[in-house]
């Protein structure tokens, strides 16, 4: 090796050094003790502690609240997952446009995004109460929903009766026309209006909201209603993120493939499906990785719940492992063991999902 | 969509394309509007709810007295009276407080005044009850009630009249040397005989109980602040450190920003280093740390906290700023972001520099740092954001030392202190002041937010 390749090296080396030290000691090292430790009874109490084999696992297995943290996890990562991609999806299409003022819009959705999972949290604690907005919110458009019904059939109605008149005049208009969408939607408003004036239409009273998110026992698809509460704030704050990286996805897909398309007769909607939803493949399969690896890790919202959920209705595999260090006994043993699992868990789902789901590759 | 006018429309003319083209725009700015509703809009109603003296009253109202800007003026000016302070109010010797009240009265009821009372009110639930503070009800001294006006009403069927009263609160001045001291709220109950119904007073109260009968306010003399953002100026005056009596969140929010400037300190001197060494430099293993570090990304942090805590445990850095700033350390993805930039800068420059005699250390502070600003910059964001917002290591590593808490750990300290008594005024109140910097932040850096997700994602 000629010494200024020498000189050069050492000078990486120690260009490199603070970072190595630093995953070295926080990452390495903290990962290796761990697996020691999951085979070990360590407490936080105890200095000394003795190798117990396998025993952690079984006791864990054995044990609900571990076994319900785990069938959370899943059921929270396969729901969120799925729901989260497909919403941040139509969002990136609906603000995929070059229209005046996208920019701003796009900044504005990214708020949740933005802001701290505890501040927003406790922001959601309030919007979940009996009393709290959601619930108000329901019970308006409940209340409302005469009206509602009424608006939207006068529009299908009204949008019916202009697509047929186009098409008896012989003009080959779709069923979604926009611009006799628009003529329909003003003519729903106005019947609206006049049912209501006329009093055949009204709200119904409201009443105080029965139902509860935060304390409520019940499960819903096998899902307690608390944990359903967090699957809407997670879907909420992470939209935002998936979106954007969708966008830049789809500002990657050149405009002839589209233009090409539109010449072969394809309808908008068959261009999303057989243009976009195929190019969009490499990013796509970014966005449920990383969607996978945060549902699975999801803590924040968890630990910031705190007592105003129960928690074995809420409880998930990142909050068991942190509770079981920090209450009682602090059972490092078994919180290895419940991390490892955790982190066996990320591997297998990752590979999965690289194996059996929407490959990395496009077609 | 330029796209859509490509297509073949068989009868359809120009005109009628045109004019699909303007519908289709205005459908999706309506989408794009109700989407914008949909993420900003629990941020707007938990924003008024933070305003209001009941943030779960039901049925939710979107104008209440804390919004209206007749009661701004009011508070405003009694709290000028009060104690010279139109911002924040308060009770000081010399203040004389006029204030009206106005009842109706049903026919065959003889008006008759209320009674009027400056109580003692301890602050709030919570943290606020430990202190003694100062109780204007010690010096206050309320003059005798007397009738203003009385004109015919009807309320609905009811016939009856409106009758207004007016009293004086006043603060006297003592005669002896000693100073008196300044209460910071004024609470005033006035209870009106069965039969009278509270309609509208000099400012509109906080609460009215027993249908109408008891109107009861916080502080008669509150000041704009003291009045509209109620909850806000409690965050500050309420929650406070029981053994040393300053405030929590004042203390958290420089704890936050310490936190996050000295993360942002050792990422751009220390991620920028090792980004600068495995983009340009020759260094054995390479490859191989590369595969590591990939792979480290995908193992969840619980399966390495534990050991973290004990290492920070061994080193008595527990409870400490120190202990999570340590355990930050340098971020690999930030690593990753300045590797790239640095792979992006043409090799000339450095090379004319190392020519010249330098040594990389020089080359690389004086040279190579200064072209990188843009990187740095998002950089910088892109950390103090994700550390101003860190809630995890804060609760491993500071749990139970409320002073040395950063504002992510204090909200959920609030919850827990004050979730019980469910005074969520001040909760939310909290939630939104600790958005701020990052609000500010965002709006004026936002393309770095934006396009920082994009790129970072897409090609990291």
């Amino acid at each position: 090796m000629p010494s200024s390749k020498r000189t050069e090296a050492l000078y990486a080396l120690l260009f490199i050094s603070p970072f190595l030290l630093h995953l070295l000691i926080f990452f390495i090292f903290a990962f290796v003790r761990t697996i020691w430790f999951s085979f070990t009874d360590k407490t936080t109490l105890r200095d000394s502690y003795n190798f117990v084999g396998l025993q952690n696992f079984i006791n864990l297995f054995g044990e609900e609240r571990f076994l319900l943290a785990l069938q959370h996890s899943i059921g929270f990562m396969l729901v969120v997952t799925t729901i989260q991609t497909f919403l941040a999806l139509a969002t990136a299409a609906v603000l995929n446009q070059r229209l005046r003022g996208i920019t701003f819009f796009r900044t504005v959705y990214y708020i949740p995004s933005v802001l701290s999972s505890a501040a927003v949290t406790v922001i959601a604690i309030w919007f979940f109460q009996k009393t709290g907005f959601l619930n108000t919110f329901i019970g308006w458009v409940s209340a409302h929903s005469p009206v509602i019904l009424a608006l939207v059939g006068s529009f299908v109605l009204a949008q019916a009766v202009q697509v047929g008149l186009e098409r008896m005049r012989g003009l080959p208009v779709a069923p979604t026309d926009p611009a006799l969408a628009a003529i329909s939607a003003v003519v729903a408003i106005a019947l609206t209006w006049l049912l209501g004036a006329m009093g055949l239409v009204g709200p119904r009273e409201a009443r105080p909201p029965e139902f509860t998110w935060l304390t409520n026992p019940d499960s819903f698809l096998g899902l307690p209603i608390p944990l359903w509460s967090i699957v809407m704030l997670n879907i909420f704050t992470t939209i935002p993120t998936l979106m954007l990286i969708f966008l830049a996805g789809l500002q990657d897909i050149p405009k002839s493939v589209y233009e090409a398309a539109a010449i072969d007769g394809a309808s908008p909607v068959q261009q999303f499906f057989w243009v976009t939803v195929p190019m969009l493949r490499p990013v796509t399969f970014l966005v449920v990785t990383l969607s996978l690896i945060g549902t699975l890790q999801m803590f924040d919202q968890v630990a910031l719940m705190g007592d105003s959920a129960p928690l074995n209705s809420i409880i998930v595999m990142a909050y068991y492992v942190y509770n079981s260090v920090f209450s009682g006994e602090g059972q490092i043993g078994m919180a290895s063991a419940a991390a490892l699992v955790l982190a066996v868990l990320t591997f297998v789902v990752v590979f999965l999902q690289r194996t059996f789901g929407i490959s990395e590759k496009a077609h | 969509m330029a796209t859509q006018a490509m297509k073949p429309q068989g009868k359809l003319d120009e005109r009628h394309l045109a004019r699909q083209r303007w519908a289709r725009a205005g459908w999706i700015y309506g989408a794009m509007l109700a989407l914008g509703v949909f993420f900003v809009g629990p941020f707007y109603v938990a924003f008024l709810g933070s305003l209001k003296d009941n943030p779960l009253e039901w049925p939710f109202r979107t104008t209440f007295a804390q919004v209206l800007p007749k009661n701004w003026l009011a508070a405003w000016k009694l709290g000028q009276q009060g104690a010279g302070n139109p911002w924040l109010g308060g009770f000081a010797p010399g203040a004389n407080i006029p204030f009206e009240v106005s009842y109706f009265v049903p026919e065959g009821t003889e008006p008759t005044p209320p009674t009027v009372t400056v109580p003692e009110r301890r602050a709030g639930a919570g943290l606020g009850a430990i202190f003694d503070e100062v109780q204007a009800s010690r010096y206050a001294r309320v003059s005798p009630v007397e009738e203003v006006s009385r004109r015919p009403e009807r309320i609905g069927d009811e016939v009856g009249q409106i009758v207004t009263y007016r009293f004086t609160i006043s603060y006297p001045r003592s005669d002896a040397a000693q100073e008196l001291p300044t209460a910071a709220r004024l609470p005033l109950d006035v209870e009106a005989p069965r039969g009278q119904t509270f309609l509208t007073a000099t400012l509109d109260p906080n609460r009215l109980e027993r249908r109408g009968r008891v109107a009861s306010w916080d502080s008669a003399a509150p000041g704009f602040f003291g009045y509209t953002f109620k909850n806000y100026v409690r965050v500050f005056r309420e929650a406070r450190d029981p053994n040393t009596g300053s405030s929590f969140f004042l203390r958290w929010t420089a704890n936050s920003f310490f936190v996050s400037l000295m993360a942002v300190l050792i990422n751009l001197v220390f991620a920028s280093l090792a980004g600068y060494a495995l983009a340009r430099m020759y260094l054995p293993g390479k490859g191989l740390l590369f595969a590591l570090i990939i792979l480290l990304m995908a193992v969840p942090q619980q399966a390495m906290f534990i050991s973290n805590y004990l290492v920070l445990r061994d080193l008595s850095l527990l409870g400490s700023l120190w202990g999570m700033i340590v355990w930050i350390g340098i971020d690999m993805a930030k690593v990753f972001l300045m590797k790239q930039f640095f792979e992006s800068i043409p090799r000339e420059i450095e090379e004319a520099a190392l020519i010249d005699g330098a040594n990389p250390i020089t080359t690389f502070f004086r040279i190579i740092l200064p072209m990188a600003t843009p990187a740095l910059g998002a950089l910088t964001i892109m950390t103090f954001q994700g550390i101003w917002n860190e809630f995890f290591k804060a609760a491993v590593v500071l749990s139970g030392q409320q002073g040395n808490y950063t504002l992510p750990l204090g909200l959920s300290f609030f919850r827990s202190a004050y979730g019980a008594a469910g005074d969520w005024g001040l909760m939310l109140a909290s939630a939104f002041l600790s958005m701020i910097p990052i609000v500010i932040l965002f709006v004026v850096f936002q393309r770095y937010f934006v396009e920082g997700v994009s790129t970072s994602a897409l090609k990291g």
